[in-house]
């Protein structure tokens, strides 16, 4: 990544032509990969160290606004969603994160660690048959992040952390999706296509890809050590100790 | 939607999407598999009415387009076009007060409900005529009285239909549709 970075931020389409443009100083990080990969874990021990080094620190989830999330789980119990439906219904929850987390944080200075960003939705609908054009133009009003992180991996190193972790749901199956009646197939099938959707994406927008399959506190080296050159070059700063041990500085 | 409308939680953005929403349910459900069986659908308010009501709020004309791309282009738009006086009398006297959203008053317009009405409605009434050229959509003066709006409206309606297969819309009445 280039050290000196401009600051300045941009929406991905028409953005929120109604928001006033203020100065957004905070910096919005989105850590994308598919369903499994380890992203909370890894987040959830981005955000001590990078308090420990002075940020303020705010976190933001797909599916997680107060709006939306309950209405979504609902509608997916139901079963009677179209890829339209799903898309718009993703997107309403994203718009709502952005306009009451996302940004007064980064107006605040906040940094932003945003768990799936629009790719997520870019990754799925692409999967789920709807007309990627489409998926983008109703993202146009989305902040690009500063930084993206890719967490990689393949379907064959993602199988058994899923089985082991909270096993293979309906939805991350790709169930909806009619690909087969057996879970570990229709997995497989859909992950596939998902991550292969994730790598050009990856390569598209220049997400910084890393691999998922390494051990947790390995795979957070990796991650604090391009957060902090972008930090680095975005502050003219010198950067943040990223830590041989990532992990060992959590408490 | 009515969780969001109920908090005022809204913003212009959710409120387009959240609609756009109830009107891709619609569109899979309610109007496709009627028109692919060859009947009338008959739309009461389609894509045009969040094309004006949520650029009056704020949206980019352009996003709000996009939203709407899958929808498909009616072959007939009515537009009953009403001065804004007559509208608020006759949503007054059909009841007590104005709702939130359609007084705009999310919008901040002015903390009045009728005066906000008035501003507000009047913009949506703006855009609302740059749509009917936009997409020439057929406008009816909904202030005259209903039997003669009534007889303008047939005139229109039975001209698009002059080649409307009856027999394939199984039924010697034909078969309507009405999505709300």
């Amino acid at each position: 990544m280039a050290p000196h970075r401009s600051h300045a931020k941009a929406w991905y389409g028409h953005g929120l032509p109604y928001v006033a443009k203020k100065r957004l100083p905070g910096h919005l990080i989105a850590i994308e990969g598919t369903d499994g990969v380890g992203r909370s874990a890894q987040i959830e021990l981005l955000r001590p160290w990078l308090e420990l080094e002075g940020y303020a620190v705010s976190n933001t989830g797909w599916t997680r606004s107060p709006l939306l999330s309950e209405t979504i789980n609902e509608a997916k119990a139901g079963h009677q969603l179209t890829v339209t439906t799903f898309s718009l219904l993703y997107a309403a929850d994203f718009a709502d994160r952005l306009e009451h987390e996302i940004l007064p944080a980064l107006q605040a200075g906040f940094i932003v660690i945003a768990d799936r960003y629009m790719y997520t939705a870019f990754a799925r609908n692409t999967v789920m048959g709807a007309d990627p054009d489409w998926t983008r133009e109703v993202f146009g009003m989305a902040l690009v992040p500063d930084l993206v992180l890719y967490l990689d991996i393949d379907v064959e190193s993602l199988i058994p952390r899923v089985i082991m972790g909270k096993g293979m749901d309906y939805w991350e199956s790709g169930m909806h999706l009619a690909l087969g009646t057996d879970l570990f197939d229709s997995f497989e099938r859909y992950q596939s296509r998902l991550i292969d959707e994730y790598r050009r994406l990856s390569s598209e927008f220049g997400f910084i890809s890393v691999d998922a399959r390494l051990p947790i506190e390995e795979l957070q080296g990796e991650l604090r050590k391009h957060i902090a050159e972008y930090l680095s070059g975005a502050n003219g700063k010198p950067r943040p100790e990223s830590g041989e041990n990532g992990v060992s500085r959590k408490e | 939607m009515q969780r969001g409308k109920k908090k005022n939680l809204l913003t212009p953005t959710t409120f387009s999407l959240l609609h756009a929403v109830d009107f891709a349910d619609r569109l899979t459900y309610q109007i496709l598999p009627p028109l692919k069986a060859g009947m009338i659908v008959l739309a009461d308010r389609y894509v045009y009415t969040a094309f004006a009501r949520d650029v009056a709020r704020g949206v980019h004309p352009d996003w709000v387009r996009a939203v709407y791309s899958p929808a498909l282009r009616p072959d007939l738009t009515l537009y009953f076009r009403v001065p804004i006086d007559i509208s608020l009398e006759r949503l007054l006297s059909g009841r007590a007060k104005l709702k939130y959203h359609e007084a705009g008053m999310d919008v901040g317009l002015s903390a009045d409900p009728v005066e906000s009405f008035r501003m507000f409605q009047s913009h949506v009434l703006e855009i609302y005529d740059q749509l009917t050229t936009e997409f020439g959509m057929r406008p009816i003066d909904a202030a005259a009285e209903i039997p003669d709006q009534q007889k303008v409206v047939r005139t229109m309606v039975q001209e698009i239909l002059r080649d409307y297969d009856l027999e394939r819309a199984n039924g010697k009445n034909g078969a309507t549709s009405q999505p709300r």
